[in-house]
């Protein structure tokens, strides 16, 4: 019996302790990753794809914390290592409102906004979050868009919840996701650029709208 | 008819060729896939080098502990408007604030300067602690509302605006009080983080000077 139970020991411990090394090796790995962008007092961004999250840390510590619902790639997107953030683009980006001397004020945004200027007094709605204020906020911001990488990878972020333009709309996002990306995919390579397409959905509005907010052009990350 | 025919047969086999190139399509990206994660990553290390490994792996969270601010800091999230006072990975207090309203000032006259009213963003330490502090006007200021701006630094002094306390973070940013509390939770400042009095007060108590602030 205690022989059969040993037996069995080392029949669980031979793969365990491999994939314990396995295991090692990516910590080091990432370890490695994280403290060369952790050492600097910037922002940095790491994406668990295993661990279906992507956060933003400086100096180790976790500041933000986004869980994905879904990922879907076409291509060989380079899912590890570091990289660089180059373009953040979307369909309509929020414009910041310019406002001119003598209380001329000009918005830039698509959507109107009614003024309303800081009074403190009890004229002023009861909940500040009722009204429009002169100012771009995180209501502001798209709930879909796509970022660049230095390393070729562009990633398209999205809200689950998200009103994608109605039946066109979601027509076109299929067309584009079902038959454009496979068919790039397939002739892309001729052309020496292979496609690495990568879409992740966010459950709530707001982690969409919060990447777009704290992501800038230039921050760097990782990849696990 | 006959042409017609043709027609319906060229189009029968132009749907059929590019439902074949479709296909093609789908099994490169099915191969692709599978092949996913790419050999290479994540390989098990040697028995020879396992030691070697993990003394190096303890190191380098020895590293990225010792990159972690000491004592309390304070944490700003200009995106939800929220402060955050942590000790470690806790989190001693959390106060709704205002942040920048991202808004462009320019002035049309003069020498035509421009000012973005945005929360700077990135890593600080507390520099200055000021009990009553007394708000000096910028020339933003007074642009802002159409007025000349003044010649001399008593008529840009403005007293109760700041509350009862600041915390000067560098280039004339402080973390400070408001009179506008209704809004605290929105993006209405000109840069500065406006703290309700009760939230001030606490963070002014405990956080010493030199602390790190971080803002995201």
């Amino acid at each position: 019996m205690l022989a059969a139970l040993l037996m069995a020991g080392l029949v669980c411990a031979g793969p365990a302790g491999g994939a314990d090394k396995t295991d090692l090796a990516k910590k080091q790995n990432s370890l490695n990753a994280e403290y060369s962008l952790a050492k600097d007092s910037t922002f940095y961004f790491v994406l668990d794809i295993l661990g279906r999250k992507l956060e933003l840390r400086v100096r180790g510590m976790v500041l933000r914390t986004w869980p994905f619902q879904s990922m879907r790639f076409w291509g060989r997107p380079e899912l590890s290592g570091n990289v660089e953030l180059v373009r953040k683009s979307t369909l309509k980006a929020p414009e910041r409102i310019v406002i001119k001397p003598g209380g001329e004020a000009e918005k830039i945004e698509a959507a109107p906004m009614a003024a309303a200027k800081p009074t403190g007094t009890s004229a002023a709605p009861s909940n500040a979050a009722e009204f429009d204020l002169e100012a771009l906020e995180l209501k502001d911001m798209p709930k879909k868009f796509s970022l660049d990488f230095d390393n070729g990878l562009h990633i398209l972020i999205k809200a689950k919840t998200r009103a994608s333009g109605g039946f066109l709309g979601s027509m076109r996002e299929g067309w584009r996701w079902h038959i454009g990306l496979p068919l790039r995919n397939l002739f892309g390579p001729q052309t020496g650029k292979g496609l690495s397409e990568l879409e992740l959905t966010f459950d709530n509005d707001k982690d969409a709208q919060a990447i777009y907010w704290h992501f800038f052009e230039g921050i760097k990350g990782i990849i696990l | 008819m006959f042409v017609k025919r043709i027609l319906i047969a060229a189009a029968a086999l132009a749907y059929l060729g590019f439902l074949a190139v479709l296909g093609a399509a789908y099994l490169i990206g099915l191969k692709q896939a599978s092949a996913w994660p790419p050999a290479g990553v994540g390989r098990a290390i040697g028995d020879k080098d396992l030691p070697k490994v993990e003394k190096n792996v303890q190191q380098l969270e020895k590293r990225m502990i010792g990159l972690l601010p000491k004592g309390l800091y304070i944490v700003i999230d200009t995106a939800e408007n929220r402060l955050y006072v942590k000790n470690g990975k806790d989190v001693v207090r959390t106060a709704v604030v205002s942040c920048g309203s991202g808004v462009v000032l320019e002035e049309s006259g003069g020498k035509q300067r421009k000012w973005v009213f945005d929360t700077p963003r990135g890593e600080f330490i507390v520099k200055s602690k000021i009990t009553n502090p007394y708000w000096v006007k910028p020339d933003w200021a007074f642009i802002e509302e159409g007025e000349s701006i003044p010649k001399g630094l008593e008529d840009r002094i403005e007293a109760g605006t700041l509350g009862d306390y600041a915390l000067g973070f560098g280039q004339g940013y402080f973390i400070h009080g408001t009179l506008y509390t209704r809004l605290l939770g929105r993006n209405v400042t000109h840069g500065c983080v406006r703290v309700g009095d009760e939230d001030l007060k606490a963070i002014f108590k405990a956080v010493p000077m030199g602390a790190k602030i971080y803002i995201y």
